[in-house]
């Protein structure tokens, strides 16, 4: 998933089999030496500063080894098996790859206009750089939608491209200021910093991320751009909510309190955004199919019926969102039932979080039997889709809000 | 029906029973009805002590909620009804479908009749001149599909290659099926065979027993061995958050030490298969002393030790003071009501009933420092004084004085004295009363008085409309402290874990077959004719149809491409 898309000389070799085999192999390489280095290495893993042992001397040696490590195995392999060199799964995740290490050097660049550290304080954290990355994501995201829906009015290639641009600038933007706000939190004082999935504020920037990136790694493969216009719509709704949230003071680093400091919060809480992002999507799908259902029952005349995917292809889209979602959700919630019998004595206490994950978790798979058996099939299951994440946005948004229970973190005060 | 002997009927329509239980509608119907019924658990708070149900819902509606199980609902006999249908709808789907599953992966049938040829979802055709080298199309076929697996067989002079990939995707319907069987059955034996309860072990003290909900009642159950707690500690950060909860702990084990180690909250320990988690702490019995200013006009003070949670009594008054909580920090909000909150930490506080002959009983949160205002004034010592015993009707009370300092209470009784003697009060008597207290305490020498003396009157002044109208014989203020926690210890036993964790795994491993390594099959038909070959190709995919459509055309092309020459 990365914004290269044209053919150009650089990127066209950049995306030559062979440098996309050894590259996936490098990153996995890098992958297992820095959890190696958590596991075994001197210090081990720290929860205060892990960022920092990553970013230190320790981890380049580490994570290095293990790319170059990956490399050579990938050499090797590749050599008794050249097929290998083809295979699927490096071409599906590297752009992903690529992608996210595009956002640690964007985050890297925007580290270099932090104010000086006198001028930092933890009362008033307007000035940290990290909030007008976010700003600057927000109206993009904004525009983005815009620029979607106009497409929807106005076919042009023109705005088409331009709407697609700017959803991977606001997605890049996202990233960045996330890893950015990671290294800040570190700035106030080593033992507060803690990965930016802590509070509503930086989940909700997360869920902007996710469901654009998925939206926009569909768009590439099955060219479903008029459903951009309802995936950023979404994604502009969790924008204005995010806005809210600042301005009623929720956007402030605070630090963690015990329940929280664990490593199980960097996986769990990705993952299970993993899952909402792609439901959101599902849902852009699913609406798309309603509209464009409308559309042909009034006559089919309409110029947006052009542009539109046929209604078996949003149909299509839809399940493979899900497809994405389910399994992606199914393991967060596992990863939370490891963490709750960790830290709360018991893997599933019936919480209300836990339990409307599992509500959730049974609609999607409800969804996917009626998908299956017979009888069930277009209008139903894409209303079935948009109400599925009516479901989700309770369960990461309503549950926080109106009910009580141990995942306090989003506790709006 | 009518002629079948009577025992036949009952079989069959058992047989049609669990075809029916292992239906996919059934199982669409367990899925939203158990997400239905997992709601009602969700928003009425679970597991909370009956009065407060009795209260929130009046005792018409708390006998309805209350029959029905709803206030530990997840544990109700419907709900595991509800559950245990699902397994048994689950087994049944298994059981009818794994064996045609394995059949179906195993054996891989290749000649394909010409009807069931046209309902494929993918089908394209060619005609190719009768000397056509099928051989070099075979070729081209095989190597444009790497990866797949081929087989191949003549039927009627037809030639028939199958080609398949994914071949193994049903594995995933049944991992992932059984993984819900699996993860059902480990909770099922987590909640026959392992125990929840929790522990409060006071710093210094041993603890064997762990108390649990059971439906409305508390169980106590023994544990195989003592936890000692050595010491409880809670770790601040700079801004006054908590950072973490520390308890060290010794396992002793019939008598003797075995194992000593710090738990904190994401970092259990594991002993004899029991796992103790921090989960709480809480006041263990801190040593308190009080300081018993006696109000009966004597300017007496006489001190008290005693402990949270035991009874001092006063032996000549027969008043009683009863510890409910010690707190060495209390943050309150100090803001008007209305106003924005204001959180202050007003230090270290103790909680006690006081009770006596002729005494109507109070809640009293007595503070050992007296309140300084936002400039740093001092406002005098306080209580927060609660009738009903809630916390909800706490109110504040000023006593006027700072009772820290003994000059004060001094001066405060000297200034009653001289106050008693002026009959009349008037502002010129007043002050005459309190500079004559003032000479008392501090001596004549107005040179050597307290600097700040001015707002050591004012606090007197208002000490004289209120200590007299106190109740209580005497005023027991927080003089000094040493504390102790108790660790709130939960402790658990699961043998059904590594069930669920199997089960799990079993999950995620099926999904990710199920979905992504879909099962897709390829036929290339070749019937030889008199005057053309005729070449049919036709593909079908389980799942993920708009990649296939895709891929399926792609293969076309490159075969159509590779003989568009000899097309006839
Ligand atoms: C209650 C009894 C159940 C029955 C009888 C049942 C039956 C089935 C059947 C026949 C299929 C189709 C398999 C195929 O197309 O290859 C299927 C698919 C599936 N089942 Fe179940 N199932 C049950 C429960 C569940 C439950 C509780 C879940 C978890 C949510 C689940 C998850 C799935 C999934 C994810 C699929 C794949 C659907 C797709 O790929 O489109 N099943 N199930």
């Amino acid at each position: 998933m990365t914004a290269i898309t044209a053919g150009g000389g650089f990127t066209a070799t950049l995306y030559r089999s062979r440098w996309v085999f050894l590259r996936f192999a490098a990153y996995l390489g890098a992958m297992a030496g820095i959890a190696a280095m958590a596991r075994f290495g001197t210090g081990a893993y720290e929860e205060n500063a892990f960022l920092y042992q990553i970013l230190s001397m320790k981890g380049l040696i580490w994570g290095g080894t293990g790319a170059l490590a990956g490399c050579g195995m990938a050499i090797v392999a590749s050599t008794a098996k050249p097929k290998l060199m083809d295979a699927k799964m490096a071409r599906n995740f590297v752009p992903w790859l690529d992608g996210f290490v595009l956002m640690v050097i964007l985050a890297a660049i925007w580290a270099l206009f932090e104010p000086a550290a006198d001028q930092i304080s933890y009362d008033d954290q307007s000035n940290l750089f990290a909030g007008r990355v976010i700003m600057a994501m927000n109206v993009i995201f904004i525009f983005s939608s815009v620029s979607y829906i106009a497409y929807l009015f106005a076919p042009e290639s023109f705005i088409g491209r331009i709407a697609t641009w700017s959803a991977y600038a606001g997605l890049y933007l996202g990233g960045s200021s996330l890893l950015l706000r990671w290294h800040e939190s570190y700035l106030f004082d080593m033992e507060i910093g803690h990965a930016p999935v802590s509070n509503l504020y930086e989940v909700f920037i997360l869920l902007c991320c996710v469901t654009t990136a998925i939206y926009l790694a569909l768009e590439k493969r099955y060219q479903a751009k008029a459903m951009g216009a309802f995936v950023l719509t979404l994604v502009s709704a969790a924008v204005f909510f995010d806005i809210w949230l600042a301005s009623v003071g929720q956007a402030d680093i605070k630090p963690l309190v015990p329940a929280l400091q664990s490593y199980w919060m960097k996986i769990h809480v990705p993952m299970n955004f993993v899952g909402y992002g792609s439901f959101a999507v599902a849902c852009g799908a699913g609406m798309a199919y309603l509209v464009r259902f409308r559309l042909e029952a009034n006559g089919g005349t309409s110029k947006m019926l052009k542009i539109f995917p046929s209604l078996d292809q949003l149909d299509q889209l839809a399940y493979k969102a899900v497809a994405i979602g389910f399994p992606a959700f199914t393991l967060a919630t596992i990863l939370g039932a490891a963490w709750a019998s960790e830290a709360w004595g018991g893997y599933w206490s019936w919480d209300p979080k836990e339990t409307w994950a599992l509500i959730v978790w049974m609609t999607y798979g409800a969804y996917l039997h009626a998908r299956v058996s017979h009888g069930w099939h277009g209008k139903a299951l894409a209303w079935w889709a948009v109400a599925g994440f009516l479901v989700t946005v309770f369960c990461f948004l309503g549950v926080n809000m109106y009910l009580s229970g141990l995942h306090s973190y989003g506790r709006l005060s | 029906m009518a002629n079948m002997p009577r025992m036949q009927i009952f079989p069959d329509l058992l047989k049609s029973l669990w075809q029916r239980i292992g239906s996919m509608s059934l199982a669409i119907i367990l899925l939203v009805v158990l997400s239905i019924a997992s709601v009602i658990g969700t928003v009425l708070l679970q597991n909370q002590a009956q009065a407060d149900y009795l209260q929130q819902f009046g005792p018409m509606w708390y006998w309805v909620f209350r029959s029905l199980g709803l206030f530990d609902m997840y544990h109700t006999w419907w709900f595991m009804s509800i559950l245990g249908f699902l397994m048994v709808s689950l087994t049944s789907c298994l059981w009818r479908n794994i064996p045609k599953m394995l059949k179906d992966m195993r054996t891989r049938k290749v000649p394909v009749s010409d009807k069931s040829l046209k309902r494929f979802q993918h089908l394209h055709e060619w005609h190719l001149p009768a000397d056509t080298d099928t051989e070099q199309l075979q070729d081209a076929f095989h190597q444009h599909l790497d990866g797949w697996e081929f087989k191949d067989s003549e039927q009627d002079g037809n030639h028939y290659i199958r080609a398949d990939k994914g071949r193994w995707n049903k594995w995933g319907y049944i991992l992932v099926h059984s993984a819900i069987l699996v993860v059902l059955v480990g909770g099922w034996v987590g909640k026959e065979f392992g125990f929840r309860g929790n522990m409060a072990v006071p710093e210094g003290a041993s603890e064997n027993e762990i108390d649990f909900l059971k439906g409305t009642e508390t169980g106590h159950l023994k544990m195989p061995f003592d936890v000692h707690c050595n010491s409880f500690s809670i770790d601040f950060f700079p801004t006054g958050a908590p950072r973490e909860f520390k308890s060290n702990l010794t396992i002793i084990d019939h008598g003797k030490a075995v194992l000593t180690k710090d738990i904190i909250v994401n970092e259990p320990l594991y002993y004899k298969g029991v796992r103790i988690y921090q989960a709480s702490f809480g006041d263990g019995g801190s040593d308190i002393t009080f300081k018993l200013f006696h109000l009966d006009g004597t300017g007496a003070v006489s001190t008290a030790k005693t402990q949270v949670y035991q009874t001092w009594t006063d032996k000549k008054s027969g008043v009683s003071l009863t510890l409910d909580d010690f707190k060495p920090y209390n943050v309150e909000n100090m803001a008007e009501p209305g106003k924005p909150k204001d959180y202050q930490d007003l230090g270290p506080a103790v909680v006690y009933e006081i009770r006596g002959p002729g005494l109507k009983p109070a809640k009293i949160k007595a503070f050992m420092n007296p309140f300084i205002g936002p400039k740093g004034d001092n406002r005098g010592s306080f209580l927060m004084i609660s009738l009903s015993g809630d916390k909800a009707d706490y109110k504040t009370v000023s006593l006027g004085l700072d009772l820290t300092n003994p000059n004060e209470w001094r001066l405060f009784h000297a200034f009653m004295k001289y106050l008693g003697e002026a009959h009349k009060r008037s502002k010129d008597s007043t002050r005459q009363a309190f500079k004559e207290a003032m000479s008392d305490v501090f001596g004549t020498d107005k040179g050597k008085w307290p600097k700040n003396f001015q707002a050591m009157a004012m606090r007197t002044l208002q000490a004289v409309s209120i200590l007299p109208q106190l109740p209580w014989p005497m005023l027991p203020m927080l003089a000094d402290y040493k504390q102790h926690y108790y660790t709130g210890l939960q402790l658990a036993q699961d043998p059904g874990m590594n069930i669920v964790w199997l089960g799990s795994a079993m999950l995620v491993f099926g999904l990710c077959i199920m979905f992504y390594m879909p099962h897709r099959k390829l036929w290339l038909v070749i019937r030889p004719g008199t005057k053309e070959v005729h070449i049919s190709l036709a593909g079908m995919g389980n799942r993920n149809h708009l990649v296939f459509t895709k891929y399926f055309h792609d293969i076309f092309t490159q075969l159509d491409q590779d003989f568009a020459g000899q097309k006839t």
